[in-house]
């Protein structure tokens, strides 16, 4: 686990200085990028396991770096950007980030950080359901697949980890607070606005009619609750 | 004067005039041709007639009399006295004098509204010249100056003065200098009067659109109506106001766009700043949880650490101010559970609490607020904040929210040294710090003003009380969400 492979893209010499220095002297094997440019194209060449994106770089940008490295893989990606606006998080969560740290942080925070999007959920426990056949939408958690109406669609960890801590708790209210913790890590707690852009994803995902959920349910002040079709 | 008394003789001229037509007539009838009655009353009434169209009713007047006087005694028989015989010669007589009376009555009033029309229409053109001459005035020269002279010389009055209450300065223009104080033009725009002059033929009037009276016009010259002038005095207010509105916008764009130039620099520099606190933050938090390094140096270390966090609160306090300033606050208000906010605020605040202990008191029961949680975040967190900053560590603290009829207070109370009353008018302006506390306590002074600005968008109030010695309680309310709307 320590040796992960983390790519740090920041136009700051600096910052990619220390982050090099902190992150190796933790186990991780690190590479900088300057900027999105350069990260597509080290991200093409090697294989890594996440990436810090800082938002404001000269050239294509953090965001549009987001996207793109989010249309073709599923790494973990976490954000990090001197705004510290709900508006600017949204828009890296929409743009496919898996977290968003404010900067100036501190290094304990986002090594905190760095575990939580590195950690998959566990595996669900023996005897558990595995498939779930919900219709035109059909979950397969052992082979981490989903598919509507027999088409494959892509999922990243975290919206497959989200995914599964709901479905195998279905029909239970589950408060924002504990299923950030169950899918992000025990630091998490208060960011209700990754669940809403992520359980919008997932919406957009699997759902067959994402303004109109069926699976995926909002609990008013409460949190968000997997409704089982057929079990009106 | 000897206007008036020229005027005296050439009215006396003309009832002389008339009498002496009629004279001349009966002269002619009685010494050179010979006629009978029927003629001579048509051609008197015709006399009168034509008087009565050329000069008015007195000449008219001064004809009839004279006309039945000459009837009845040259021609009416017994001759050469004013008795008459015949009976039938008093109702000749008396149609004369009615037909006389009514011709001329009739065609002086006819002659008066011909001249009346003349006038009006002469002044009807005149305001629509004047209204087309302002519309081209030229806005690089006062407005009023060109008003008053617009107005003089398309009226041709002898004297225009016209006072713009916005610049204060008063504009005079036509041949003569007119005899009005300045006093005078300035009564009458402050108090909304009209001050008329008959013998020096001068009136002053307010200028306005509906509203307060926005200057003033006074002219010297009978050759307007009163209405032609009121109508002017409008004219000229539509020219002021607008030149003032168009200055108001061009000056407000002048400051928006400082303003807002202002603030994009400071946001760039807060910014900019941020960016090299990133590594030293990093580097220094590494350190000190490498835990690696003697007590003295992880003292150090912490000093750098908490002076870095108290930059960084600057900046962003920098930044929050200057957006607010800049206007770019953009609300997204949901409905939000207050006492959810509040906690995670408390949380942010956990590491400098030292000891103090934080009694939270939200009811159950509180209906959801309608606010943005980000902004109404910063607030609470401010006001705890300031709290925890001006009050001795392990004192305690409360946080109140209660319902007040369709709003939410919350308050955050403490046991400090209190707020004088003087303190307490200053607090929420911009960069006031207190002024016990100014040397002791690091703080930039715009985080009230910041929590100020932000309760206000959400049509909320902030206050303090507070005596001093008894600790100070700083509230604000935001208003309920509707209770239909869900998240």
């Amino acid at each position: 686990m320590t040796s992960a492979r983390i790519l740090v893209v920041d136009d700051e010499p600096q910052i990619r200085r220390v982050m090099r220095t902190t992150l190796v002297s933790r186990g991780y094997v690190v590479n900088d990028a300057r900027n999105g440019e350069d990260a597509l194209e080290k991200l093409r060449e090697e294989r890594f396991d996440l990436v810090l994106l800082d938002m404001n770089m000269p050239g294509i940008g953090g965001m549009e770096t987001c996207r793109i490295i989010r249309s073709q893989s599923d790494i973990p990606i976490v954000i990090l950007s001197i705004r510290n606006a709900e508006k600017d998080k949204i828009e890296a969560l929409d743009a496919g980030a898996d977290d968003y740290v404010t900067k100036p942080f501190s290094m304990p925070e986002l090594l905190a950080r760095i575990r939580a999007a590195l950690r998959r959920a566990p595996l669900a426990s023996p005897g558990a359901r595995e498939v779930f056949d919900l219709g035109r939408t059909v979950i397969n958690f052992a082979a981490r697949r989903v598919t509507v109406d027999g088409t494959e669609v892509r999922l990243t960890p975290k919206e497959f980890d989200l995914l599964r801590f709901l479905a195998s708790n279905p029909e239970v209210a589950i408060p924002h607070a504990k299923l950030l913790q169950a899918v992000w890590g025990p630091d998490y707690g208060e960011e209700v606005e990754y669940l809403r852009v992520f359980i919008n994803q997932l919406r957009k995902k699997i759902e067959p009619e994402p303004s109109h959920p069926e699976y995926l349910l909002t609990e008013p002040w409460v949190g968000y609750r997997f409704h089982l079709p057929g079990k009106d | 004067m000897t206007k008036a008394l020229l005027a005296r003789v050439f009215t006396l001229l003309r009832l002389l005039c008339a009498v002496g037509l009629v004279a001349g007539m009966t002269f002619l009838y009685t010494r050179v041709v010979s006629v009978n009655n029927v003629t001579v009353a048509l051609t008197f009434l015709l006399a009168v007639l034509a008087v009565a169209t050329w000069w008015g009713l007195p000449e008219a007047l001064a004809a009839s009399v004279a006309g039945v006087l000459c009837f009845d005694y040259f021609f009416l028989p017994p001759i050469g006295n004013f008795t008459i015989a015949d009976p039938q010669n008093w109702a000749a007589l008396f149609a004369f004098v009615a037909t006389a009376l009514i011709v001329s009555e009739l065609s002086t009033h006819a002659r008066k509204q011909a001249v009346e029309s003349t006038r009006r229409q002469r002044e009807l053109e005149g305001l629509y010249t004047l209204s087309r001459n302002l519309l081209l005035l030229d806005s690089r020269a006062p407005l009023a100056q060109q008003i008053a002279q617009q107005v003089a010389q398309v009226f041709d009055l002898q004297g225009v003065a016209i006072f713009d209450r916005l610049t204060d300065r008063i504009y005079r223009a036509g041949p003569h200098d007119i005899p009005v104080e300045d006093s005078k033009l300035r009564d009458a725009a402050l108090q909304g009067t009209v001050f008329e002059d008959a013998t020096a033929k001068t009136i002053v009037m307010p200028i306005n659109l509906g509203g307060p009276p926005i200057g003033s016009l006074g002219i010297q010259g009978t050759s307007i109506s009163e209405a032609a002038l009121q109508s002017s005095a409008s004219l000229a207010a539509i020219t002021l106001e607008r030149a003032h509105v168009q200055e108001v916008a061009t000056r407000a764009e002048a400051a928006r766009q400082s303003e807002e130039l202002k603030s994009t620099l400071l946001d760039a520099l807060a910014h900019e700043f941020k960016t090299p606190l990133t590594p030293i933050k990093a580097a220094v938090t590494s350190m000190l949880s490498d835990g690696c390094s003697s007590p003295t140096h992880q003292e150090l270390l912490h000093i750098i650490n908490e002076e870095i966090d108290r930059l960084n609160t600057m900046l962003t306090e920098a930044i929050q101010m200057s957006r607010i300033e800049a206007g770019q606050v953009h609300l997204h208000r949901s409905p939000q559970s207050l006492s959810a906010l509040a906690q995670s605020q408390l949380q942010r605040l956990a590491e400098s609490l030292e000891g103090r202990k934080v009694t939270v008191e939200v009811p159950e029961d509180l209906p959801p607020v309608r606010v943005d949680p980000e902004f109404i975040g910063i607030v609470i967190w401010q006001l705890l904040n300031n709290a925890v900053r001006y009050t001795p560590p392990g004192s305690p603290l409360t946080l109140r929210a209660r319902r007040e009829g369709a709003e939410v207070v919350v308050s955050v109370a403490d046991c400090g040294p209190g707020i004088s009353e003087a303190e307490q008018q200053q607090i929420f302006q911009k960069f006031y710090r207190g002024k016990t506390h100014r040397e002791r306590i690091p703080g930039t002074g715009v985080g009230l003003t910041i929590a100020q600005e932000i309760v206000r968008a959400h049509q909320g109030r902030i206050w303090v009380e507070s005596q001093p010695g008894k600790g100070a309680k700083f509230s604000f309310s935001v208003p309920c969400a509707p209770r239909e709307v869900s998240a």
